[in-house]
């Protein structure tokens, strides 16, 4: 009781003073900082949480609410109309605009990580001059805007241009409407981040494991495929389950090198827009189809984290 | 077939020469050592018998094909590395069978090879085990295996047993040499430990910066080294290195002479000298009469004094000797001399003494290039004894 009457309480951790809850939180806290730490783990978690799952929610309140009631909406559904997933994909075939989504992201992650382990290889493994100026130039393709490259990759795959050769003129296929004109700038745009994480990894293997397997019988491009990919395991899942997500959230030139039909390999961004009619646009069923579009991805990083996470311990190694 | 050989072979990187014009020649069933202190160029040169690394001039060969620019895979050699080099995420069997695999052998074929291999570096029951289950011995006979299995005409061995610790080491030592004279497969092996080197091979290569000193068996190695650097980096401890120069009455430096007749011995008189003797071969006079030809006798003080329980290595400080003849005081660190005695020796620090050099086992090379002259100064015996007098005359 003496340090309340002198005002000085700090220091004076015998005395019990009369604190509110938040005064006898903090004297907890400053015996034991862990309490602190702990609770700005909380606040940051939730923060988080709350951010990225929100939008979510939003969106299954929309999907829920029927089409006519969404008007002010407020943090609740206003109605239950959970037919929306039925109905969604009876107005559009949302399914096929899926798939073509998957083929899309699978065909550039496949691209992305044969000529990224290429180049990874070489940018991790081996010496040559001007290795490091090389390296910046990849890069610096990751930091062009796409919109620099549209009008004449347009132009191109479009079959508008034309290259002569003395008498003989070549002109480009016309590929708009198949999946070429989307996967060739994806494989190109993702690929600058795919070497840079795959150097990283392909660099960290140890050269005697390399030279083990050329003696062993295998080729340098074996001993890659056969050795260091395996080992670098966490690293090639990284770089594909991010290669395989760009491509599925990409906008741009999904959206504008095909016509927006299923059958012209147009993605789930024109699935999406397909909802909206002349007359009407059906929130519900946007929303609802958005959800199931995200579904697949949110199933591949929980999938993927497991298998980054786990990894490949190197124990047979003794460096 | 499993020969090897190595023709004007060099190997630059930028501005250092890692081997330079080596020429070696490799027999089938040969176990052969390549030896010589870090740096030396010895995992160069197996690397480009192996063909990790391309050398920059010269051929190779193996058997009689010529390997130069082939490939690893296509040269018919195995090699077991310093890390041991196992791949993580295969197990046992897979490590050891990785190369048949890539091979396309049968599996009952490959079953039956990867059996016998497991057999004989003793791993049977862990065929289904990983790398990191295993300990560091273990893991290098799955190293070994992976290399018998393929019967290759060549294996690689580059240093081995670096990583296992002492005991083990002496006990792989011995499995290799089993191992060698049940295949009779040539074998390469290159260590820094001249110890290993001294017992394991057939012929020794001694290497130092990129070039070949010598390539003899191993005691040839030791009683006729080549050069200064062979005699000081094989035998543990050093050999004894004394600068000085060749008279009329045979060698003198600042704290030992030898008398004998330069003529005798093909030794000009006024060269610069280096006499070389081992620490076993400098006997304690009381012990001189277990030398048939004994030098005259040396004045030392015992310094310090090394027991290892077999023997005791004598650290022995010289007098000098006065020389009128001896311009320059040639070089400072002539006045130690290493001894190895029996372990029952009446010895103690700090006292004076008289030891003998057996004259069969002194060499002289020449200070200014290295290159032995002369092992033994023995065909002086009948002008020894009056020089030995003057000598002592002059003391």
């Amino acid at each position: 009781m003496s340090s309340e009457t002198s005002g000085v309480g700090v220091g004076a951790d015998d005395a019990e003073m009369k604190r509110g809850p938040l005064g006898r939180w903090v004297d907890k806290a400053i015996k034991n900082p862990d309490r602190v730490y702990r609770a700005m783990f909380y606040v940051a978690t939730v923060f988080f949480l709350v951010t990225t799952l929100f939008p979510f929610y939003w969106l299954l309140v929309l999907a829920l609410t029927p089409n006519r009631l969404i008007t002010n909406m407020g943090l609740l559904p206003k109605g239950f109309q959970p037919e929306v997933f039925i109905t969604m994909f009876e107005r559009v075939p949302f399914h096929l605009f899926m798939f073509n989504s998957f083929v899309l992201g699978i065909s550039t992650t496949v691209i992305v990580l044969l000529i990224a382990s290429l180049a990874g290889y070489v940018f991790g493994r081996l010496r040559f001059p001007g290795k490091s100026i090389l390296m910046l130039g990849i890069l610096a393709i990751s930091y062009f805007p796409p919109a620099a490259f549209l009008i004449p990759l347009f132009e191109l795959f479009t079959g508008n241009t034309a290259l002569s050769i003395g008498a003989v003129t070549i002109s480009s296929p016309d590929l708009f409407n198949t999946p070429a004109p989307m996967v060739l700038p994806f494989s190109a745009l993702f690929l600058p981040l795919s070497i840079f994480i795959l150097t990283t990894f392909y660099g960290q293997i140890p050269d005697g494991l390399e030279d083990a397997a050329r003696v062993e019988g295998t080729t340098r491009l074996g001993a890659l495929f056969r050795v260091i990919v395996p080992l670098s395991a966490p690293g090639v899942a990284t770089a594909g389950v991010l290669t395989f997500i760009a491509v599925y959230n990409e906008f741009f030139f999904s959206f504008l090198m095909n016509n927006g039909e299923a059958s012209s390999w147009a993605p789930i961004v024109a699935g999406i827009l397909k909802y909206q009619g002349q007359f009407d646009t059906p929130f519900n069923l946007m929303a609802a189809a958005s959800i199931v579009g995200v579904l697949p991805v949110a199933v591949l990083v929980i999938i993927a984290q497991e298998r980054i996470v786990s990894g490949l311990t190197a124990g047979a190694l003794k460096e | 077939m499993g020969d090897v050989k190595l023709e004007h072979v060099s190997k630059h990187y930028d501005d250092v020469t890692a081997v330079d014009d080596m020429n070696l020649e490799i027999n089938d069933g040969e176990f052969i050592c390549l030896v010589g202190p870090s740096g030396c160029g010895k995992s160069t040169t197996m690397e480009m018998i192996a063909g990790l690394t391309i050398p920059s001039e010269g051929k190779v060969f193996i058997g009689d094909r010529e390997v130069t620019n082939l490939p690893p895979k296509d040269r018919g050699v195995a090699m077991v590395f310093q890390n041991i080099a196992l791949f993580p995420h295969m197990d046992v069997y897979d490590n050891i069978s990785f190369g048949l695999r890539l091979r396309n052998y049968d599996k009952e074929e490959i079953d039956r090879r990867v059996e016998r291999a497991s057999e004989i570096v003793q791993l049977g029951g862990m065929l289904e085990r990983m790398p990191d289950e295993m300990s560091g011995g273990q893991r290098q006979r799955v190293a070994i295996a992976r290399a018998i299995v393929r019967n290759p005409d060549v294996f690689l061995m580059d240093e081995p047993l670096a990583n296992l610790d002492a005991k083990l080491r002496v006990h792989m030592r011995t499995e290799l040499q089993r191992l060698h004279k049940e295949l009779d497969t040539t074998i390469v092996y290159v260590t820094h430990d001249q110890a290993e080197a001294m017992t394991m091979s057939d012929r020794i290569a001694v290497i130092d910066s990129g070039q070949l000193q010598q390539i003899d068996p191993p005691l040839v190695c030791y009683n006729e080294p080549a050069n200064l650097f062979v005699a000081g980096f094989i035998g543990s401890p050093s050999m004894n290195f004394l600068d000085g120069e060749i008279t009329e009455n045979g060698f003198v430096s600042t704290n030992i002479d030898v008398e004998f007749d330069p003529a005798n011995v093909g030794v000009e008189v006024g060269r610069d000298v280096t006499m070389g003797i081992r620490p076993e071969d400098v006997y304690l006079v009381q012990n001189e009469r277990q030398v048939a030809n004994p030098t005259h006798r040396i004045e030392a003080t015992t310094d310090v004094l090394e027991p290892m329980g077999d023997e005791i290595f004598v650290y022995l400080k010289l007098a000098e000797e006065a020389h009128a003849d001896l311009e320059e005081a040639s070089v400072a660190a002539n006045d130690q001399l290493l001894m190895s005695v029996s372990p029952d020796s009446d010895i103690e620090e700090d006292r004076d003494v008289e030891v003998v050099l057996d004259r069969t086992r002194v060499h002289l090379f020449d200070t200014e290039t290295g290159i032995a002259l002369s092992h033994g100064i023995e065909s002086t015996i009948q002008a020894s004894g009056p020089a030995d007098a003057e000598a002592e005359s002059d003391d």
